[in-house]
């Protein structure tokens, strides 16, 4: 396969801490798929889900900012995190539509806005720039015999009058991309409820309640796994896992794994490569007994 | 020499205020050809026309200029005092200095010295005027009404009653149209079909009625009091004049699974069909898509058991064309479904609810069919999976409707009314049930409304919970509804046996379709627009259509019913007369400049510009000249404009009085 597909790459805060193993896996995959990514230079928070609430004109001049720095790069800009893609989505939108708030920010970052680069999630590149049909092809060892339960959580797609990856109320664009990894998907009904977010830190009894219900339906509809494509709903779904089954004396033990973690188990890269050590749900026992390590 | 009285309107304060109206007579009394200028507090209140008409008289005034508000206002009232006068209404013109002038200055110098300039070009344009004769066309008395629903039925009846011939035409093999489906109707609860069929049995028995049913519009040619219409008569492979309705035919039919789109799907028909028992004209039609003989040519029977020899399966379509003095368009409306749109549709659906695949997740229409006693189930509620009564129902309002994100930003405004119906149908026919209603608001406006309302919670026990669901999905035998419950400021989740969808009011689909054969406008959502929101709800912009019932914005059937009389009414006004007056500003070719190029007769919006041959006195053809055919033209100066001789001129508008404005500033 030869390269033809070059990404600036902004990893986001979560990939450089809590979420390494995402990428870790991202990095590499990408080179397992030959694609290029360039680290975006000098990239910084993009405001995440506290910083709209706190002041706009902050969270929309950090993101400007970002991708300032992300027109530096060649290549359309991947993102990995699903809420570093809805901020950075959302700044681009508004600032097209709202001369004022352009203006703010201009001054703000005290330098011209940047809105003509792409902002694509990770997936969209697998889908749709690389392609299903050639992920397919890229496949050595396909996941067969693996249910897997796709998360999208809230932000993948959303809000909803931005111009985003997928169908808002229905996507299937995850399910595709595993798919075309060999993996079986199954239809349930949690996919798209909220897990609570960074309410983990300061209201974990209302995480603790949602994310179960997320838990619950995936087991309930057969699934051996969970696939995220958000650091966030994999810390709510991986970590707090051990503690919502002692609440609700129950047993799920469903491994989460990042689209990219199964996606490259796909291509044959080893588990050390796609840093599934990192799991807290330990995924091995899993993957031993449907033959896929 | 002409001599013009001018007279400056003061419009209350309205031009005052800002145009000194003494000066601006008295600088327009010295112009060239005026004979008499004044102003006057209220130009359009009766002193004020005495004033005009008394002038006219004593100053024997040749033309007048009334400077004023915009012509839209109250050209017509200043011309109608003019020509009791006795002087040629169209001597008259309008200068507006409130529109044009004092509403949008403040310096009262520079309003003052604009409104005399106003008021100097109108001055030299009504020089130019001409005597102009009202154009007078013939009308034919005979209407054509599409849609047989309560509005179409309503309305035909009314025309009819007071004589005039109507032909009812419409699109299913039976007239009753929505209204025919429901149970029972608020806020009265009484049966649908028992007020409605003897009505629609009224339209079938009316000497003045033509009914064509199974049959659609196909062509409109023609102009108010004189429309050619087109309409296609379906094969009904049943000729309608043979056939008894005895029935039997459809009792021999060995097609019988197939769904009926009257019971929304839930029952099922025969492939030679009434849609329902009640059906009028009672003549079966055969689905050629379903039946055996059309799809293999073997079967018959129906043929074979047919007594009278009615079934025949040769029947072609046919086009009819009717003469037709006034239009009335009552086609109705379709329900807006959560299925998955096409990609690009502005309107999209409701992926949160599964797109509809929810089986016992059903709309209103579907719960007054399970309602309904003439119903596919007899009036029990059972749902539509495996026939058990649901012990938890969940209605949700506002689908589609208010729902700007899914593409419609329109209140449906029946919905809040037959939801507090349907918990009362509900609470009637399942004992131990339990109902509930998540809404945004009540919209209650109708006489006994807010009552009825207020019933299905007090006494019908209906649980209302103000907020919207977020999602539905199916869990075991039950639907989970997960929602908010905004009062108290919590989620809510219900464990339902059945969910019940108040879906939004849209246009028939291909309204629009029919709307450009008719020539008439439409809104975004294909709703068809009125004259005037307020003065001229029931008319349409086109002269001679009328508009009847929801295929112009939701509404209820007590308003559908008003509308439909009204829509009546304005019918019998046009025939009231035998000659139509129109305003006589129209197009005029100028022949021995006309080339026949007939650029005018391509940008015709109205299709007035008609070819006319001109030939010498042995009959050899000089040459073919356009034409305006004056019962037609809209007077717009489209092809005044485009005449690349300038050949064509609009009365009332030269390019002579255009010029002379002009060359008065």
């Amino acid at each position: 396969m030869k390269t033809t597909l070059n990404y600036s790459y902004y990893p986001g805060c979560s990939l450089h801490a809590s979420a390494s193993e995402y990428d870790l896996s991202t990095r590499e995959l990408f080179k397992a798929l030959n694609i290029g990514l360039t680290e975006v230079p000098d990239w910084f928070c993009c405001g995440a889900t506290p910083a709209h609430n706190v002041d706009e004109l902050l969270s929309l001049s950090l993101c400007a900012k970002n991708l300032e720095l992300a027109g530096t790069v060649e290549g359309d800009l991947a993102v990995a995190c699903a809420a570093c893609f809805s901020r950075l989505k959302t700044t681009q939108h508004v600032l097209t539509e709202n001369d004022v708030k352009r203006t703010q920010v201009e001054k703000a970052i005290d330098a011209p806005v940047k809105l003509d680069g792409k902002v694509k999630h990770l997936l969209e590149i697998l889908a749709k720039d690389l392609g299903l049909e050639r992920l397919a092809a890229a496949v050595n060892k396909p996941l067969a015999g693996l249910k897997v339960a796709c998360y999208y959580g809230c932000l993948l797609t959303r809000p909803t009058d931005v111009p985003n990856l997928d169908c808002v109320e229905a996507p299937t664009i995850m399910e595709r991309v595993v798919e075309a990894a060999g993996a079986e998907t199954v239809a349930w009904t949690h996919r798209l409820e909220c897990c609570g977010a960074n309410f983990t830190l300061s209201r974990p009894g209302v995480v603790i309640q949602l994310t179960n219900a997320i838990l619950d339906s995936a087991k309930a509809a057969g699934a051996d796994c969970i696939m995220v494509g958000c650091p966030l709903c994999h810390g709510n779904l991986d970590i707090r896992q051990k503690e919502i089954e002692g609440v609700y004396k129950t047993n799920y033990n469903m491994p989460v794994f990042y689209l990219t973690q199964l996606v490259g188990l796909a291509a044959g890269l080893s588990a050390e490569k796609l840093g599934l050590g990192a799991m807290i749900v330990n995924p091995m026992p899993l993957l031993k007994e449907k033959g896929l390590l | 020499m002409s001599r013009i009285g001018v007279f400056i309107c003061h419009c209350g304060e309205n031009i005052s205020r800002t145009v000194d109206v003494e000066r601006v007579a008295q600088e327009v009394g010295r112009l060239p050809g005026v004979a008499f200028s004044t102003d006057y507090k209220y130009m359009c209140s009766d002193p004020g026309q005495n004033l005009l008409k008394k002038a006219i008289q004593e100053q024997q005034l040749s033309h007048v200029v009334v400077a004023a508000c915009s012509p839209r206002m109250h050209e017509k009232t200043f011309r109608k005092a003019v020509e009791a006068a006795g002087l040629n209404p169209f001597l008259c013109e309008m200068a507006n200095i409130r529109e044009h002038c004092s509403w949008v200055h403040e310096n009262r110098e520079e309003a003052t010295i604009k409104a005399i300039e106003i008021v100097g070009m109108m001055v030299e344009r009504v020089k130019k005027n001409r005597i102009l004769p009202t154009i007078t066309v013939p009308v034919t008395k005979r209407s054509l009404v599409i849609g047989g629903g309560i509005a179409g039925i309503q309305a035909a009846l009314d025309i009819a009653d007071c004589g005039h011939e109507v032909i009812l035409v419409e699109r299913e093999p039976s007239i009753g149209g929505h209204m025919a489906q429901l149970s029972e109707t608020f806020p009265t609860l009484d049966c649908s079909q028992c007020i409605m069929t003897p009505k629609m049995v009224d339209v079938a028995n009316h000497p003045k009625i033509k009914l064509y049913t199974y049959s659609e519009i196909e062509k409109v040619e023609g102009y108010i009091g004189n429309f050619q219409v087109t309409i296609k008569k379906r094969a009904r492979s049943v000729d309608e004049d043979k056939c008894t309705g005895c029935g039997v035919c459809m009792t021999k039919c060995p097609q019988k699974k197939i769904p009926n789109k009257f019971d929304r799907n839930i029952g099922m028909r025969t492939a030679i069909y009434v849609p329902f028992p009640q059906a009028v004209p009672n003549t079966p039609v055969i689905d050629r898509d379903n039946c055996t003989w059309f799809k293999t040519g073997k079967c018959g029977v129906c043929q074979k058991v047919c007594g009278p020899g009615a079934v025949d399966f040769e029947q072609q379509d046919t086009l009819i064309v009717e003469a037709i003095g006034a239009i009335v368009v009552a086609t109705g409306f379709d329900l807006y479904s959560i299925s998955e749109k096409p990609k690009g549709s502005p309107i999209k659906g409701y992926g949160e609810f599964g797109h509809g695949k929810i089986p016992d997740v059903i709309d209103g229409m579907t719960f007054e069919r399970l309602a309904s006693a003439s119903g596919p189930t007899g009036g029990k509620i059972l749902r539509p999976s495996d026939g058990r009564e649901p012990k938890q129902i969940v209605f949700i309002q506002c689908i589609g409707s208010r729902a700007r994100e899914k593409g419609i930003s329109y209140c449906s405004k029946v919905c809040c009314m037959y939801t507090a119906k349907h918990t009362m149908l509900y609470h009637h026919k399942v004992p131990g049930g339990q109902a509930y209603v998540f809404f945004m608001d009540a919209r209650t406006p109708g006489k006994g409304y807010d009552e009825f309302w207020r019933r299905s919670i007090e006494e019908e026990e209906a649980v209302y919970i103000r907020g919207m669901v977020s999602r539905l999905y199916q869990k075991g035998d039950k639907i989970v509804v997960m929602g908010s419950d905004i009062a108290v400021g919590v989620q809510v989740e219900i464990e339902a046996d059945m969910v019940v969808l108040a879906t939004a009011i849209q246009p028939r689909k291909g309204a629009d379709l029919l709307a450009q054969k008719l020539g008439i406008s439409y809104d975004k959502y294909n709703f068809y627009s009125e004259a005037h929101a307020k003065l001229r709800p029931v008319e349409c912009a086109t002269a001679g259509i009328y508009l009847a019932g929801a295929c112009q914005g939701p509404k209820d059937i007590p308003e559908t019913v008003s509308q439909a009389s009204a829509a009546a009414a304005k019918v019998m006004t046009l025939f009231s007369k035998d000659q139509l007056e129109r305003e006589p500003i129209v197009a005029r070719v100028r022949e021995t400049g006309c080339v026949g190029c007939f650029a005018c007769k391509k940008v015709c919006a109205y299709g007035a510009v008609e070819e006319k041959e001109i030939r010498d006195r042995q009959g050899n053809l000089i040459k073919t000249v356009a034409y305006v055919n004056p019962g037609v033209c809209g007077g717009c100066g489209t092809c005044q404009a485009t005449c690349p001789s300038k050949s064509v001129e609009l009365d009332g508008y030269t390019d002579e009085q255009i010029v002379a404005m002009i060359e008065a500033l």
